[in-house]
Parts: C-alpha cells; structure tokens; sequence
C-alpha cells in the first residue's frame, strides 16, 4: 500500500515538474524575446543611453530540473544588466512564497532521496530479526548457510523488491527527458542521466544493505524498526540542518550595504571618474593629451568620455568581481560542512551530486551569473567602443538629438544565450559526493564479512 | 497511581534521551533565533552607517546639483522585527529586512535581492519553530507508540487491566504524564527564551505559547487515536511516523508544488520589462510628451518650468518617475497575485495542522508573507514620500548645502497588525477534538 502511494506521488512529482518546466521556461523564453525585441526596437541614439537601457538575462531552467528541482526556487532568475552596475538577481520563488516552500518541493528527486529510504526501512526492519524471533534463524544457519549470504540474499531481495519502483521511474525520467530536449540529445546529457541512474542505484542498495545489517544485530524487530527510523530521521532531517547550521553560524554574510560601501570605496580608491583631480584618471588624461600631442581632451581624435568611462567599466567590473569572489568564498565555507558530512550521510552525498547533475545547484547558478556578468560586461564595452569611434569629442551628454548613432548597431549586438555547464564541473565540485557513495557500499560489504564472524542467531 | 505512572515513566532510558535530545535541539534553535536577531540588528547599523557617509559624500562632490546627488543617494527603510522573531526565522532570511532606495523609478529596485547563500535557504533553519514543528511531534510519537502496545506484548496488560478500577482512567493518566512532562519542556525552553532574546511579555508571547501548545495538544490527540486502535508496536510507530511524514513533508510539499503552479508570476517580470521601456523611451521622445504626463500624476508641479537644455535633472526624473507609471498595471498584478498566493495557502492550511502553525507562528512574529507584503506597501510608500519631498528642491535646484543630509536616518517599518486568537487556535482545536474524540469512542468501546 506504502508502495503504491509513493508511485501515486511520483506520477505527481513529475507532473508537477514538468508543468513547471513548461511554465517557467516559456514565461522566461517570452520575456527574453520580448527584452531582445524592446532593445532592437530602440531608434537612433547616443550608445551610452544604450548601454543604460540595458538587457536582461533570464534564467532558462534545465531539462533535468524535472527530475530534481535542487535549490531552483532559491535562485533567482532575472538579472539586468546594465553600464556601471552589477545587480541582483531577482525574483526567486523563494521570494514570492509563503513560507510553505520551506516544508520542501515533491520531485521525484526528493521521492528517491527522502521515501524510497523509508520504505526500504520499513520494508527491511524485520528481514532477520523477526526470524531470531520466530526461531527460523537458527534453522536457517543450521542448514549450512552463512550469514554473509544470508544478509547480501536478503539484502538483494529488498533491492529487487525497490528496483519495481527505481526502474519505472528512471524509465520515466528519460522519456520526459527526450520529450523536452525534442529528441535533441547531446552526450554532455546522456551522460548525466547515465550517471544520475546509477547513484541512486547506489544509494538505494546502501539503504537496503543498512535495513539488512541493523536488522541482523538487533535482538527484535521493533529495536530494529526504532534504530532504522532514528538513523533516517538523523540522515534526512537533522544531520542536514545541523551541518549547514553550524557552517552558517560559523561563517557570516556581510550586509548588502557593507558589500557594495567596499567595492564602491575600492572603486574610489583606483580611480574616481566623479573627481576632476583623481590622480588615476588625471594620469590617463595627461598621458593621452601627451602621445597625441594636444593640450584638451576636446581636441583628441576620439570621444574622451567614452574612453574614461571604458577605462571605469574596466575597473570597476574587476574590483566587483574581487569582492564577488570573497562572498563565494564565505558561501563554499559554509557549504563545507555540509560536503564533508555528505561523507558519512549518504543523503547528503546524493542530494548534491543530484542537484549538480540535474544543473539544479549553486555552481550552474554562479555559471548563469558569470555568463550574464561577462555578457553585460561585453555590451557595456561594445556601446563605450561605438561612443569612442563615433561621438563627436564636442558632446556635453547623452541626451542630445545630434549625438546620436544608427539603430542598426542593436541589432548588430549579440543577444544573451545562456550556455549549459559541462558535466566536467560536476566532478570538479562533487567528486566527493561520488567518492562517498562509492566509500559506503565497500564500507558496508567489509562490514558483512567482518560480522558474518562474531553474529549470534539468537 | 499516577506518582507510580511517573516514576515508570522516567526510569525508561529512551525517555532521558529524548528529553534530553529536544531540551539540547531547543537551546541550539534559540542560539540561531539569537544569532539571527543580532546580524539583522548588525545590517541595519552598518545601513544607517554607510547610508551617511554616503549620503554627506555625494553631497561634497555634486555641491552645484541637487539632483546629481540624489542620483547616487540612498534611503533605507527597516522591516522592524520584534525580539520574538528569533523564535520563527520564517521568509526574513529570504527576503531583507532592509530596503535601500533611491528616489529613482521604485519598480526597478523593490524587489531586488538580499545577499544569500541558497544552499541555506534550501535546507533551512534550526528555529524554535523548526523544532517545535518538527521533533516536539517525534517526540510525542516516541513517548506513545508502545504506550499500551508494549504492556500487551510483555504481557503486563492483564495485569494493569485487572488492577484498576477503571481502565480508560488509567489510560488517560498515562498520556496525561507525558502530555504534562512535554509541556513541562516547553515551558522551560519558553522561559529560557524570554530572558535570552530579550522577548517582551506581551500579546505575541501569548499568542505564540498558545499556538505551541495547542500544536502539541493536536499530536497529543492523533497519537490517543492510534493508541486506541490496540495494534502492536511495530504498526503503530510505522503509522505515527508515516503520518508524520505525510503531514510535514508530502501534503505541505504537495501544496507548495501546486500553488506555484497555479499562482506562477509572470507579472514580476512584465513589471520589470515596462518599467525599463517605460522610462528609457522617454529619452527618444520629445519632453513635453513626458512633463505632461507628469503634471497629470503631479498638477502640484505645473508652475515649474523646464530649462532649456538638452539634459536638465527638471526632466530626467519625470522620465524616471514614467518607468512606474508605464508599469503601475503590471506591478498592481503583481501585488494581487502574491495576495492570492498568500490567501490560498492560508486557506488551504486550516486543513493541515502543521501548515497552520508554521504559518500562524510567522505571523504571530512578523516574519510571514503577510509581513512582507506590509512592507513592500510601506516601501512603496515611503518612496513616494521621498519623492514627493525632493520632487519640489530639484525643480527649484534648491543648493546642496542647504540640505541637511546627516538628518536623513533610515527608517523604520513597525507591524501592528494582530491576529485573532479564534482564527489562530481554531482549525487546530478542531482536529484536537476529533482526534480525542474518536480515541475516547475507541477506548469506550474497547480497553484490553
């Protein structure tokens, strides 16, 4: 009955994902088109002002999102990039939401991770125990088998029994997948897919294994079901919270505003584009005046605001990132305790490996904000270059009718197209994760020829 | 009697480790509140900090332009929570309580993010809520499942039955111990509370104590109800902890799912591309287009005249104030939708104890929606403030110095809405009667 429940609940998950899919990938595919479409319809006009009008790039949810949403609705999803400023990403569901979110989402990721384990307990707490009590151990050792394939039998058995569960839903997975890749498929996904399979394999073998070993130490069947339940709800629920608890009590975000007051004094610091006697720019100025051999900027051969303010979008885009990194620092610390907990708690080590490989986690996220950064960093560029090569050196500011350059050079301009991570930064961020499943199933099995010497049948 | 039931009770070793492990999980959940409290209040002194020498630099660089200044200047708005928030973190680690704006186009900058790792977002905080909701339940189950089932088992059943005068009043005692030493627990983490994270003892310590309390009356109930079902051990912990799942992980989950996918918000983005297009087009237009519209939302402004210029703050901030204007629908939208949102699942979550008081609980301490959405009002209305109070020197291109920028501290939002004690316990005292109820028609009908 558990069984059927939980198949009912994974038809569900996955409906509910792939609606999701569906609605969020098309709400965000019409506004980028209609962001690309509000930019290319921009009449003739100062670049600057361009470069102020900005773009935006919309998260695009991958196709894997289906199957584990991971921290997708923590995350953002519009960034507008914009001359001058990196801003925030926007708009995460966590945002607009209830605080109901924060039970947790069905996926069918969330399914395997946190129920198959349960029932697997729920399935295996008796599977020797209950014959210690009956007696039928005794009889059963007595006939000649050995414990080591006696708990690796029954381990199996409880496997095979979830397998009628795993393989639909895998078998699902990859339906759903080709349908949203419109038969497109790549090996950069195949291979993801590939893999996501056989860790839960893993996974779900170490519950069965686990189920099977605490059932043949326990002296009854109801130690063993209070043990298995205590080590779920210590693997599920409480090591998770306490380990990103303790990174998050130990290392501290600095307020927004602390954040950007530095980078904004570091900017100051190297070269203050406000100030008429910033010695950085002052160099510059005098620099330039002298190769070209003038004595005002009005009468060099190109637009000297543009020129100052390449040279301010070049410092300032790299002190941004700087600081950026050092708050991704401060994350990853935090993050540490629940990476290296994912050692000993496999749930941990599939919930990350799971959520890198459905490109559902905190490094394709960063991937989309460096590509937007970088994308807004190259527009920003692009429109100082065409103010350079085409402003009249004589223009006071933006806002003029006659400084102003053909609309086709909109158009001309690239679009943001985000590109999917490679699966080469999945193993570069959860090798551990792999390590560990891997870690556990050889821990367990040299755990069963270790016990199959000193266990009692009684 | 009941001094033995006691005794029996806490000689069991499980019973000292449980109370141990929740009085040890309650201390760290108030060490988070506590930590909690004390960063927000550490955000909003280095807000007001960096807010001045902002606000006193921009005004020695562009001392000839008011409206130069104003472009760069930022005002904060705080998001006041009360010391009882540390108790239930709710969307306050999600959404900032703190709000910088400049006096330019609101749409563009209300919604912008808070710095956050998501990864702690994801898997959440250990609050008093946390634990509350969480493993007060588990505890409940654990002290109950076997309360009879075990007796019956070891055989000791007969005996008790046998030795009473009345069976279901002895039943009664038994969860009375435990419903007596649970609260008991509350109480002590309740009190340990209000001196540590300094809470008031006023209305919302009420509400929230009462909440607590009958959340663990309904547990109490359900676990009556199977108790009375007289099955063995093993069926009763897989029922309870099923049930616990289903009520804290799958419905509320399920919920979630379907509420973002029948309230999706595409209105935030619609709001965010109009408002771009709205105030950015006004730069290809000829300005009267804009003024006019102008002095429609502001007939006030009429007597200013525009300079003669090809670029005048007098006209750049109108254009400015068009990005809200193009986008007023979309972002009313908006606000409607997440009223929507917020209203469904509030409905929804009567039916879903467990839902209810999480929910009850964030509003009990302004940390909810509901809070949020106050504050997103309050903003928006502290913006126009600021507008309509600069509006007036940037046309009249008052001096800078004339400004007392040091004066302009942030400002505080405080909450004063309540919440009615029936709508609170109600829906919860219903499933504490009906669970009770039908334990008691189980036990009056059947006792060995």
């Amino acid at each position: 009955m558990l069984s059927c429940f939980i198949g009912l609940l994974l038809v569900f998950a996955t409906y509910s994902g792939y609606i999701n899919f569906k609605n969020q990938n098309e709400i965000r595919a019409k506004y980028q088109t209609e962001a690309r479409q509000d930019w290319v319809n921009n009449p003739d006009k100062h670049p600057h002002r361009m470069a102020h009008y900005g773009n935006f790039a919309f998260r695009p949810k991958s196709a894997l999102s289906v199957f584990d949403f991971g921290m997708e609705s923590f995350l953002g999803n519009t960034i507008f990039l914009e001359a001058h400023v990196q801003n925030t990403t926007n708009f995460s569901e966590a945002e607009f939401s209830t605080g109901l979110l924060r039970f947790g989402e069905i996926s069918i990721a969330m399914i395997l991770q946190v129920l198959l384990p349960l029932l697997i307990f729920f399935l295996g707490f008796g599977c020797i125990a209950t014959e210690r009590e009956n007696g039928t151990l005794k009889i059963l050792l007595s006939q000649g088998l050995s414990w080591r394939k006696l708990i690796l039998g029954k381990s199996l058995g409880i496997t095979s029994v979830v397998m009628i569960l795993y393989l639909p839903v895998i078998i699902i997975t990859i339906l759903t997948w080709i349908l949203l890749q419109k038969i497109k498929i790549n090996l950069d996904e195949t291979m993801r897919l590939l893999l996501l399979s056989v860790s839960y394999f893993l996974y779900l073998s170490i519950f069965s294994i686990i189920a099977v070993v605490v059932s043949a130490v326990s002296k009854t069947s109801k130690n063993a079901l209070t043990s298995l339940i205590g080590l779920w709800l210590l693997f599920t629920i409480l090591l998770p919270r306490a380990s990103q608890s303790l990174g998050a009590y130990l290392y501290e975000i600095p307020s927004k505003a602390k954040f950007y007051a530095q980078i904004e004094a570091d900017v100051i610091k190297t070269g203050d584009s406000h100030n008429t006697n910033d010695p950085h720019y002052k160099a510059l100025k005098d620099s330039l005046l002298a190769v070209y051999k003038v004595d005002s900027v009005q009468q060099l051969p190109f637009n000297y605001s543009g020129f100052q303010m390449r040279e301010g979008e070049r410092i300032s885009a790299s002190i941004y990132n700087i600081h950026l990194a050092k708050l991704r620092d401060i994350y990853a610390n935090q993050n540490s305790f629940s990476k290296i907990i994912a050692f000993v708690n496999p749930f941990l080590a599939i919930k990350n490996l799971s959520m890198a490989l459905a490109e559902t986690d905190y490094a394709s996220y960063q991937d989309f904000q460096d590509q937007a950064e970088a994308y807004r960093y190259h527009i920003s560029q692009e429109m100082n270059e065409l103010q350079i090569k085409y402003i009249s050196n004589k223009a006071k500011n933006s806002a003029s009718k006659i400084n102003i350059i053909d609309k086709k050079n909109w158009e001309a301009s690239d679009d943001f197209v985000y590109k999917p991570s490679k699966i080469s930064l999945v193993f570069a961020n959860e090798w551990l994760s792999i390590l560990s499943l891997i870690a556990w199933i050889l821990l367990l099995y040299f755990m069963i020829i270790e016990m199959s010497k000193t266990l009692k049948a009684i | 009697m009941i001094r033995l039931v006691f005794i029996n009770f806490f000689r069991s070793k499980s019973v000292k480790i449980g109370m141990i492990f929740i009085v040890l999980a309650g201390f760290i959940s108030l060490f988070v509140g506590k930590q909690f409290s004390s960063k927000t209040q550490k955000h909003i002194a280095e807000t007001a900090h960096f807010q001045k020498e902002n606000l006193l630099r921009n005004a020695a660089y562009f001392k000839a332009e008011i409206g130069y200044v104003l472009y760069y200047a930022k005002f904060a708005l705080v998001n006041h929570a009360p010391t009882i928030s540390g108790l239930a973190i709710g969307q306050r680690d999600v959404n900032s309580s703190i709000k910088s704006l400049t006096i330019r186009n609101l749409e563009a900058q209300k919604y912008d993010a808070e710095l956050n790792n998501p990864y702690n977002l994801l898997i959440g905080n250990i609050d008093f809520s946390f634990v509350l909701i969480y493993l007060f339940p588990l505890l409940i189950i654990a002290f109950t499942y076997n309360i009879i089932s075990e007796e019956k088992e070891s055989g000791t059943w007969k005996i008790v039955s046998v030795q009473s005068n009345n069976t279901f009043y002895f039943i009664l005692q038994l969860f009375a111990v435990r419903l007596v030493t649970i609260l008991f627990v509350l109480f002590v983490l309740l009190s340990f509370a209000i001196p540590f994270l300094k809470i008031p003892l006023d209305k919302s310590l009420f509400l929230f104590t009462s909440v607590a309390i009958f959340y663990i009356l309904f547990w109490f109930g359900l676990c009556f109800w199977i108790a009375s079902l007289h099955r063995n051990s093993n069926f009763n912990a897989v029922i309870s902890l099923s049930l616990w799942i289903a009520l804290i992980i799958i419905l509320p989950a399920a919920i979630n799912n379907y509420l973002v996918n029948k309230y999706p918000v595409p209105e935030a983005l619609d709001t965010t591309l109009k408002q771009r297009k709205g105030y950015h087009e006004k730069w290809d237009m000829d300005k009267n287009i804009t003024m006019n519209a102008f002095y429609a939302h502001y007939p006030q402004y009429k007597k200013y005249t525009l300079p003669q210029t090809d670029f005048s703050w007098q006209a750049y901030y109108p254009m400015q104030q068009m990005g809200d204007d193009a986008s007023a629908k979309q972002a009313k939208e908006l606000r409607e939708k997440l009223q929507q949102r917020e209203k469904a699942s509030k409905a929804i979550a009567q039916f879903i104890p467990t839902l209810h008081t999480q929910i009850q609980l964030n509003d009990i301490v302004q940390t909810g929606m509901a809070n949020q959405l106050r504050f997103l009002d309050k903003t928006s209305q502290f913006h126009e403030k600021l507008r309509l109070y600069f509006y007036p020197k940037i046309f009249e291109e008052s001096p800078v110095a004339n400004e007392k920028w040091e004066n302009f501290k942030i400002e505080t939002f405080t909450d004063n809405t309540t919440v009615s004690l029936a709508r609170l316990l109600m829906p919860v005292l219903f499933f504490v009667l009906v669970f009770m109820g039908l334990g008691w028609w189980n036990f009056r009908r059947k006792v060995y």
